[in-house]
């Protein structure tokens, strides 16, 4: 393999010998309380390799950013959390993830149940065909709740929370999918939250919104912090910036550095980091 | 194209070929001319094609009923013919017809076919009176004719048997008294009171339809639960006896409703016997009329555009709502409507839940594979198999191989009149839900390919099962293609002939199959379809002339129903399309 002559230290190195390395992990995160904690995680689809041995804590009430080049495994370790790896036939896990202690890949892991304690929010806002209304609650009618007052109430408060409330309450049985694509995007956090799951993911939330859509997404993601805890995925150095706790670099499905956002990108441990996050390459 | 750069210099030979590439690369043909006429002609074809057979159907059916003038014309060889001109053409007649002739014409005739270059006018008058001439239709040309009318009260009679009648009215018997007199005085009075006679019959018909079918009916169960109750606990048991009792207690009670209606109808029956109508034909036979018997008459040489307008919605109606007389080519097609309708829904019912399961699981369930696609290709290849064979197979398995399983569970004591076992309603919808299953299937399948796949994820991150996915979020979305799949089926299922006329359509069904009798919805009945109607209507019929222009009537009909049931189905899909799928990102 063959590397942009620019970039040098272990990490580099390593990799190209396709040898393990510890991720330079800060200090200041061991004094986090953690509610997904993933260790040496290791990921294949079919024959290829794209998660190698990731261990990565995401603290509680905080805003996680995952950052790294495009096919570094960010979205790919996003979506084992919830296990929607599983949907593809071809993917096979070593290592374990645990959700507040609970192993999420044991053998008995009833995988329905665990999405429930999950909220994922993807790339593409992608509400259901069907109303404002029955997007917001779509994960309590799965449930089976059928109290009226009950879905009103979430569907207000998970509006609210999602910032949309004010502009689709009076046409809540419109159709989702009239709404425009910030709206959508918010509406698919309304959704993600409506069911007060334990972690929240976001996968480049961002990434198909104008910039105002976007300003107000990561207003949004402000406002959630602290209520819940968030494992973000962004390509968006600013973004990431702005809007973490943490941030984790990700490199061709290694984790090579996880801090403090402020130390990442103002003070990074590693060489690596630092060409990546002043734009060097990536 | 390309901008290749240029590397190697440019030689003479090289700069020709090049210039000649380039020349291709902007010929009409690259320029896409030809193709957009040759696919705009395709296209303009096709549609003139499908106008054209709109346009003769329309040509021909919507003027059916409309009444025209009634001539009346003098042959130079002494016939008088008074009738409807339902033809007219221009044909060569063969000399002898012109030696035929009377020597003073003769020169005037042989005149007008030189002007004509040897061709003449001919025209076909729907005479009528069947009784008394042997035939509905004469053609008469125009060299034959020496001297033409539109008498003022030639009247045209449309009656329940025997065709039309053309002729003056000469006398009317009203209650017994008979009475000669002007046309126009005894047109007053058959006004007058037609209408009552035709009530009377019309009572006279529901006694010995309705009523009498019921006593009928009545019978029948109780000798249905003495065959039963034999059948279950012997003949000579209890239950038996008990049966045999009550069935003649049943039959004498009936027998007495039977009497008692029996005197109803003859009654009416006599009470109509003493009107009748009197009427001169053009060749001056007199014939009689019983006034019942009389469906409408009018003296069509008498109607301004209103009155015209007026029969020809009386007769329009008369064909939507009414049943069929005259071996189906006069009167209504109800029953055909009815069941054409009634069987395209519930081969719907059928067939909708069953195709879009099965394309469900070979989108959603089935593994990719060799299996699925030798399936997928068995499917397809159903929707061209010849429609009859579907018929033969709806034949043999349902009514001979299930029907009689049925007959022998459930209507034993019926035996051997069979209930199920027969060509019938229910089969007839099964045969063709068969045949529209790949229709359904199709475009259900692309249907549920082209949701999105992020629709999916996102329905089972909230943590949904795959079978709340597919029936919250993948049926919902694919609908409108869903739907689209049933309206091929119905535009199908609703113009099939063939395999109707082995698996139940009949010319002529005594009773609907939906009806206040329990359990209301007769499935196992024979029933008529408009389809079958047509066919029986143009091949079928003993007065075919008669017959045709109901043929592109009936036509029409059935197009208009596959529209309007196309256009429902299509409204749906409309505003299912708005709720589901609005502006996609």
């Amino acid at each position: 393999m063959n590397y942009a002559p620019a970039i040098s230290g272990h990490v580099f190195e390593a990799i190209s010998k396709n040898e393990p390395f510890p991720a330079e992990v800060h200090a200041s995160l061991a004094s986090e309380a953690h509610v997904l904690e993933i260790e040496r995680f290791d990921l294949w689809y079919g024959k290829s390799r794209a998660l190698h041995s990731i261990t990565l804590s995401v603290p509680r009430g905080k805003v996680t950013a995952l950052i790294g080049p495009s096919g570094c495994g960010k979205s790919t370790l996003l979506r084992s959390v919830n296990r929607m790896n599983d949907l593809i036939d071809s993917v096979r896990i070593e290592g374990e993830m645990r959700l507040n202690g609970d192993p999420i890949y044991a053998p008995g892991q009833d995988v329905i149940e665990l999405r429930k304690r999950i909220g994922m929010v993807f790339q593409k806002p992608n509400p259901f065909p069907m109303s404002i209304f029955e997007n917001v609650i779509y994960p309590l009618r799965i449930d089976g709740e059928r109290d009226r007052r009950v879905l009103a109430e979430v569907c207000e408060s998970s509006l609210r929370g999602a910032g949309l409330w004010d502009e689709v309450k009076d046409r809540l049985n419109d159709s989702a999918l009239r709404l425009s694509g910030g709206q959508q995007q918010r509406l698919c956090i309304a959704r993600a939250i409506s069911a007060q799951p334990e972690v929240l993911l976001l996968d480049e939330p961002c990434s198909a919104l104008d910039p105002i859509a976007t300003a107000r997404i990561e207003d949004l993601i402000e406002e959630l912090k602290g209520n819940y805890s968030i494992l973000m995925v962004t390509h968006n150095m600013q973004q990431a910036s702005r809007s973490s706790d943490f941030t984790a670099f990700m490199y061709l499905g290694r984790l090579v550095e996880y801090g403090p956002t402020q130390d990442i990108f103002l003070q990074p441990h590693l060489k690596e980091t630092e060409d990546y996050i002043s734009g060097r390459f990536g | 194209m390309s901008e290749s750069p240029r590397k190697e210099p440019v030689d003479k030979a090289r700069r020709v070929t090049r210039r000649r590439s380039e020349r291709r690369a902007t010929s009409l043909l690259s320029h896409g001319e030809p193709m957009v006429w040759l696919t705009g002609g395709a296209l303009a074809i096709a549609s003139l094609m499908i106008l054209g057979l709109l346009a003769l159907v329309l040509w021909h059916g919507l003027p059916t009923f409309w009444p025209g003038p009634l001539v009346q014309v003098q042959t130079h060889a002494g016939r008088t013919l008074a009738g409807e001109v339902s033809v007219t053409e221009r044909f060569a007649p063969e000399p002898s017809v012109v030696e035929a002739l009377p020597e003073g014409v003769r020169a005037a005739a042989r005149s007008e076919l030189e002007r004509g270059e040897g061709r003449t006018r001919r025209r076909m008058l729907r005479t009528g009176n069947y009784e008394l001439s042997g035939s509905h239709f004469n053609w008469v040309s125009d060299l034959e004719i020496a001297s033409e009318s539109e008498p003022e009260w030639l009247v045209l009679v449309e009656r329940l048997s025997w065709g039309r009648f053309y002729g003056t009215p000469r006398a009317i018997t009203i209650d017994g008294a008979r009475t000669e007199g002007e046309p126009g005085v005894l047109w007053a009075r058959f006004e007058e009171h037609h209408d009552e006679v035709r009530a009377r019959w019309e009572r006279r018909r529901e006694l010995e339809v309705v009523e009498i079918g019921e006593v009928n009916h009545r019978m029948e169960a109780a000798r249905l639960r003495v065959r039963a109750a034999e059948l279950a606990s012997g003949v000579d048991s209890d239950e038996a006896r008990a049966a045999r009792g009550e069935s003649q207690r049943v039959a004498t009670a009936a027998e007495e409703d039977f009497r008692s209606l029996q005197a109803q109808i003859a009654t009416l029956r006599e009470q109509n016997a003493r009107y009748t109508l009197e009427l001169e034909t053009a060749d001056g036979a007199r014939a009689t009329l019983a006034l019942e018997e009389v469906v409408r008459a009018f003296a069509p040489n008498r109607l301004g555009t209103a009155a015209r307008l007026g029969v020809y919605v009386d007769r329009t109606l008369e064909f939507l709502v009414d049943e069929p007389r005259e071996a189906n080519s006069e009167g209504g097609v109800f029953p055909a409507i009815f069941g054409t309708v009634l069987m395209t829904l519930i081969m719907a019912v059928l067939v909708v839940p069953f195709g879009v399961l099965a394309a469900l699981y070979l989108r959603e369930y089935a593994r990719p594979g060799p299996i699925v696609s030798a399936v997928r290709i068995a499917i397809n290849n159903l929707a061209g198999v010849p429609s009859i064979v579907f018929g033969v197979f709806g034949l043999g398995f349902f009514c001979y191989i299930v029907g009689v399983q049925v007959d022998e569970l459930l209507f034993a004591a019926k035996l051997p009149t069979p209930t199920y076992g027969k060509g019938g309603l229910v089969w007839a919808s099964l045969t063709l839900a068969l045949l529209t299953l790949p229709v359904v299937i199709v475009p259900t399948e692309e249907a549920l390919s082209s949701v999105p796949s992020s629709m999916r994820e996102g329905s089972y991150a909230c943590g949904a099962t795959k079978w709340q996915t597919i029936w919250r979020i993948v049926l919902p979305r694919a609908m409108p293609g869903i739907m689209t799949g049933m309206i091929l089926a119905l535009a199908r299922g609703a113009g099939e002939v063939a395999p109707l006329m082995l698996v139940g359509a009949v010319k002529l069904a005594p009773e609907l199959p939906l009806d206040a009798t329990a359990p209301f919805l007769h499935a196992e009945r024979s029933f008529m379809h408009l389809g079958f109607h047509i066919y029986d209507l143009g091949f079928q019929s003993q007065n075919s002339e008669a017959a045709k222009p109901m043929v592109y009537t009936t036509t029409l009909l059935l197009i208009a129903l596959v529209v309007t049931l196309n256009l429902l189905a299509i409204w749906i899909r409309a505003r299912l399309r708005r709720r589901f799928q609005g502006n996609q990102l």
